[in-house]
């Protein structure tokens, strides 16, 4: 028996994985930081498990993909490519695996098929196991990823999406893997996403067997999450129907949305038999040594709420969105009306809409959908620009069966079948001209590009710039710990704070004083490397929401239909869509704002000439923020 | 009354000259343009003179300049370098003013200002010299000129503007072609710039060093020199590493130069303080290139190995005093390097800074070490002038012991807000060329390394620069 190595050829892996006497573990790091710990698991903790991770003997370290790439610059200002490189250097032999949503990428929206092809050609180079997923299980909006995987000598490792539901029989699924097979022939694994962790083991002991009866050869992986607690009982039913490869965490670090920990999965099987192929007990629990005092500075970014969530058989909401729909709540100022939306609203949009897959981009619609069904008093009543695609068919046919008319009724009107009928079905999206994005891109960040940080940009333009600006100013800053780069409330006067830094050279900073200026600014002092810097900011504006009364929702309307319009809810600016001084129509589109993922349209309440634009592209507003004014000319 | 000297010019030099004055008990009395109004040159002055709004005009105003000598009692002005130092005109108006110039007459600083004139008398008194032509004649017989005389000696070949100076109006032709393209341009570019479009060629020494004498002659004639000085580490023909005395020269070589120095400035009528420029080649060869007829920025080398204050030396042979030492007292001792910490971002070409503000001034010092500079914590640099903060001038038994030293004091040395040249010269000094002492005006070009410092040494500066925030701010916005 050969340890699975990233230097082995698809086939060879596969057949050492249909050859081996038990089953194998990969280490899904990537979906634990993204499900328990909004994604915010930086780079600096990665690379002290590495050595550990690397001597467990995983099958795949799951790494990259999902959200994290996006978070990667938005948040962790990490380079997704950089960390890659750098997490390579420690784990020469482990294969990193990532998770592609298809036709979305690692993005919410569907991209143009040379961008993806171009993304996946450039993240190939450096990942080997590409489980792909489409949220309708629409099998066309993955074929460019698997065959840019295939062409790159790389794993492809399509999903079947997994819920539940008299929809979902064992019938539907070994159909949708034919499907597959006959795009991608033999030489795949396939992925078992149960991004929600649902349905009993016995369920999906049942649907394993089903398929292995249908595949024999087919090489499984079992994917699913902790939510109710429960994981490890579907892996086992997994693993003992024949699934040859499960996903799990490590146990320092695992909560309550994402994986289970991989040392229980080990226990667990022990006893019934099956032995986790190549995997060093030691190693994995020296892992979870290695990085357990970093826990603790990302409390911060754990759920809202704390405990399993049984229910999750019921509003079925993903591992992966638990985290980030809770922060909302807990923003919003809704978290009282959790249980009416979760228990409630969700499974019943859920059933209205189609019971297809709630995972990213589905999940979003239908959670923002529920809560504004539920806030709003009125459903359906604001139908998201993404919901309005869905009904559309832009994602993909609907597996099972259409949305009742009403909904359409209520998202476009009277006219709807109208509508569906000119915009409605599939959209080709037209290829990007690359070489003038590459030239844009030039002229934002004033020198040449490389390709990695093209294919960033091209996924996420803005911020995308506003990471290399980053980057340019304050260096690679993922050398810095948890401890500094997460830190709440400042340093204490005199704490010294140690790391090493990209070239590997030791440095010492040591927190002095803070002194206010004449200006009001304030002059900050570090001792750099034993040398006294000073560092100025300037005074903060004492301007917006603090001067000016919050607007109520009534207030924001009426103010719309003079003209005035102001943002009705909290949300990035991602789109104007007119001119200063363009004539525009009541009900057309001015402006589109972006909010948990979801675009929104903003619509113009009048009819006159746009005179001024307060907001830019990238702008986060608050509710009641100028956006533009739109003058009627009726006053003169 | 005491006698007061006027210093006609600013910065660093303004302040080495004010303190040679102070020295002989004498006053010193400055003169600033509005710019330099926070400059540290008129406060140590003993009286400081405003001359007007500049920038740089009113220093280069010889009425004005003349007018503060004359109301304030001056006896005498020294100019410093830069600004008026080798304007004949500025010395003549001193003279005939009644004030005494600090630095040959103007006759010699306009024969010697004339590269042709200069050229002449170099070669009548069998100075060896690049070859080279006289002023080429006016439309295309300049131009066939040219042609014929790359015909005999062979490209590359300088073109150089006859009232041109300082690294300016210079152009490197490689061949026919080139000459007839740039010919023109050089003549109307220098019409444009020194209002004489005179031009003559010189034969390019290729990738010579760049050997200079010090010299110092009295009124008598009495002429000595202080040992050579290598200039060869250079940008765009503007130095910034100055080393005393010149490396790897044999004695016999060394001699030689010094005594063909002394002949050209005798042949040349000098007196006071000048330095004869060399070439020399890599067979040895030495070729006259110019006298500057003024202190040089790199005079302290020389202090630092003889032990001879040049300015206060000036300033006494110009009062009338004879020289009160012999060649033969003169003694090399041990080595000495002087770098130009400029205001300047070397990554980008040497970008000069000013504008900004040094927020952080920490200077080295301790034995063997030297600091000509006017900036201090909390100064703004003017925009208008020079960008040339302090030099720093180490001394060392050993050469290797002087090298440490500079590393030890470019260690020691921050500078906060504009960036310096100081990081440059942390990679030179480790550099091993450099280290060996081989280095001639090609260096920066072949050694483009020493340009690679600034992601791994700011690295930390950038990251400092995070932490602040976080701690200002409470948190970490960008990761929120």
């Amino acid at each position: 028996m050969k340890p699975i190595t990233r230097h082995m050829s698809p086939s060879e892996v596969l057949k050492e994985v249909r050859n081996g006497d038990g089953y194998f573990i990969t280490n899904t790091a990537r979906d634990m930081s993204q499900s328990d710990y909004k994604n915010r698991i930086l780079l600096h903790t990665d690379l002290m498990a590495a050595p550990y991770r690397e001597d467990a003997g995983y099958f795949s370290l799951e790494i990259t993909g999902g959200a994290s790439v996006h978070v990667d610059i938005l948040r962790k200002q990490v380079d997704p490519f950089l960390k890659l490189e750098l997490l390579r250097e420690k784990m020469p032999n482990t294969m990193f695996q990532t998770l592609c949503r298809g036709v979305n990428l690692f993005g919410y929206r569907p991209y143009p098929q040379n961008v993806i092809r171009f993304a996946v050609r450039e993240f190939a180079k450096y990942v080997d196991v590409w489980r792909t997923f489409d949220f309708m299980n629409h099998i066309p909006n993955m074929q460019a990823v698997f065959e840019e995987v295939a062409k790159a000598g790389k794993i492809n490792e399509p999903c079947i999406c997994f819920s539940t539901g008299p929809e979902h029989t064992d019938e539907y699924y070994v159909s949708k893997v034919q499907e597959i097979l006959d795009v991608t022939g033999d030489e795949i694994i396939l992925c078992i996403k149960n991004h929600g962790g649902l349905g009993t083991p016995i369920r999906i002991g049942n649907l394993v067997n089903s398929i292995k009866q249908a595949y024999p050869d087919l090489v499984l992986h079992y994917h699913g999450h902790n939510t109710d607690g429960n994981d490890i009982g579907r892996i086992t039913a997994a693993v003992l129907n024949g699934a040859e490869i499960v996903d799990a965490a490590d146990h320092s670090f695992t909560g309550f949305y994402g994986p289970p920990p991989i040392l229980s999965v080990i226990q667990t099987l022990k006893d019934y038999g099956k032995e986790a192929i190549g995997i060093n007990e030691e190693a994995v629990i020296a892992s979870s040594d290695a990085i357990r005092d970093e826990r603790a500075h990302y409390a911060q970014f754990e759920a809202q709420i704390k405990g399993f969530l049984p229910t999750v058989q019921i509003h079925k909401l993903p591992g992966g969105a638990m985290g980030s729909s809770l922060e909302q709540a807990v923003k919003g100022g809704f978290l009282d009306k959790m249980p009416d939306i979760l228990h409630k609203e969700l499974p019943k949009v859920q059933k209205e809409l189609g019971n297809w897959w709630s995972v990213t981009p589905g999940s979003q619609i239908l959670w923002t959908t529920a809560v504004s069904n539920v806030m709003e008093g009125e459903r359906y009543g604001n139908p998201s620009g993404d919901l309005k695609n869905l009904l559309l068919g832009k994602y993909g046919p609907f597996p099972f069966y259409q949305p009742d008319e009403w909904i359409y009724e209520k998202a476009f009107g009277k006219n709807w079948k109208e509508t569906i009928e000119q915009e409605g079905g599939v959209e080709e999206i037209e290829d990007m001209d690359i070489e003038k994005e590459r030239a844009t891109l030039t002229e934002r960040i004033g020198k040449t590009p490389t390709e990695q940080q093209l294919v960033t940009y091209l996924q996420h333009p803005n911020d995308a710039v506003e990471f290399f600006k980053f980057e340019e100013k304050f260096g690679q800053s993922y050398v810095l710990p948890p401890s500094i780069f997460l830190r709440q409330g400042g340093f204490e006067l005199g704490e010294t704070l140690i790391f090493k830094d990209h070239h590997g050279q030791q440095h010492m900073i040591e927190v002095g004083p803070a002194q206010e200026g004449g200006e009001g600014e304030t002059n900050i002092y570090l001792n750099v490397d034993h040398h006294q810097r000073m560092f100025e900011f300037e005074a903060e504006q004492v301007t917006g929401t603090a001067a000016v009364a919050t607007l109520s929702k009534e207030e924001i309307v009426d103010l719309a239909k003079i003209g005035d319009h102001r943002a009705p809810f909290a949300g990035n600016v991602c789109e104007i869509s007119v001119e200063i001084g363009q004539e525009i129509e009541a009900g057309e589109n001015i402006a589109i704002l972006e909010a948990m993922k979801m675009q929104t349209p903003v619509i113009s309440e009048i009819a006159g000439t746009v005179t001024v634009i307060s907001t830019k592209i990238g702008q986060a507003l608050k509710p009641g923020d100028r956006i533009l004014k739109i003058d009627t000319g009726e006053e003169e | 009354m005491n006698t007061k000297i006027l210093v006609a010019n600013r910065g660093e030099i303004a302040i080495r000259i004010i303190r040679a004055i102070q020295e002989l008990n004498y006053e010193a009395v400055a003169i600033y343009e509005t710019p330099d109004k926070d400059s540290r040159h008129i406060r140590i002055a003993n009286e400081a003179v405003w001359v007007g709004h500049g920038p740089r005009a009113d220093y280069l105003n010889i009425d004005k300049v003349i007018d503060a000598a004359l109301r304030h009692d001056c006896v005498a002005v020294h100019p410093g370098y830069g600004f008026l130092a080798e304007n004949p005109a500025f010395a003549k108006a001193c003279e005939d003013a009644g004030l005494t110039f600090i630095g040959p007459s103007s006759d010699v600083i306009h024969n010697l200002g004339n590269k042709v004139i200069a050229r002449q008398i170099m070669a009548d008194a069998g100075i060896p010299m690049t070859p080279g032509t006289k002023n080429l004649s006016a439309g295309d017989e300049g131009l066939k000129e040219a042609i014929t005389f790359a015909e005999g000696h062979g490209y590359p070949i300088m073109l150089k503007a006859t009232a041109g100076g300082g690294g300016r109006g210079i152009r490197r032709v490689e061949n026919d072609e080139e000459m007839s393209e740039q010919y023109p341009i050089a003549r109307s570019e220098a019409l444009a710039a020194f209002n004489d479009d005179s031009v003559y060629l010189e034969k390019v020494i290729v990738q010579p060093k760049h050997v200079e004498v010090q010299i110092i002659a009295d009124s008598s004639g009495k002429t000595v020199h202080l040992g050579t000085r290598d200039c060869s580490i250079q940008r765009r023909n503007q130095k910034l590493v100055e080393i005393a005395p010149a490396f790897h020269l044999s004695p016999e070589l060394c001699d030689e130069i010094c005594q063909t120095a002394i002949k050209a400035a005798k042949a040349a009528g000098y007196t006071n303080a000048g330095t004869v420029e060399f070439l020399l080649d890599s067979d040895n060869k030495y070729y006259f290139m110019e006298i500057n007829t003024r202190l040089q920025v790199e005079h302290t080398v020389s202090e630092m190995v003889t032990g001879i204050d040049i300015v206060r030396t000036q300033i006494k042979l110009a009062l009338g005093k004879e020289l009160l030492f012999d060649q033969d007292e003169v003694e090399i001792r041990g080595h000495a390097i002087e770098v130009r910490i400029n205001a300047e971002d070397p990554r980008n070409d040497f970008m000069p800074e000013g504008g900004k503000t040094v927020s952080v001034y920490r200077s080295p010092g301790g034995y063997g070490v030297r600091l000509d500079g006017f900036c201090y914590q909390g100064f703004t640099i003017p925009e208008v002038y020079d960008s040339l903060l302090v030099k720093l001038t180490v001394f060392g038994w050993s050469w290797n012991e002087t090298v440490d030293r500079m590393r030890r004091c470019l260690t020691n040395f921050v500078i906060t807000g504009p960036k310096t040249t100081i990081p440059f010269y942390l990679n030179l000094v480790d550099d091993p060329d450099f280290k060996k002492g081989d280095f001639d005006t090609s260096y920066l070009e072949t050694h483009t390394h020493l340009f690679e410092y600034e992601e791994y040494k700011s690295e930390v500066n950038k990251l400092a620069n995070l932490i602040a925030e976080i701690h200002h701010k409470g948190q970490n916005t960008y990761a929120a």
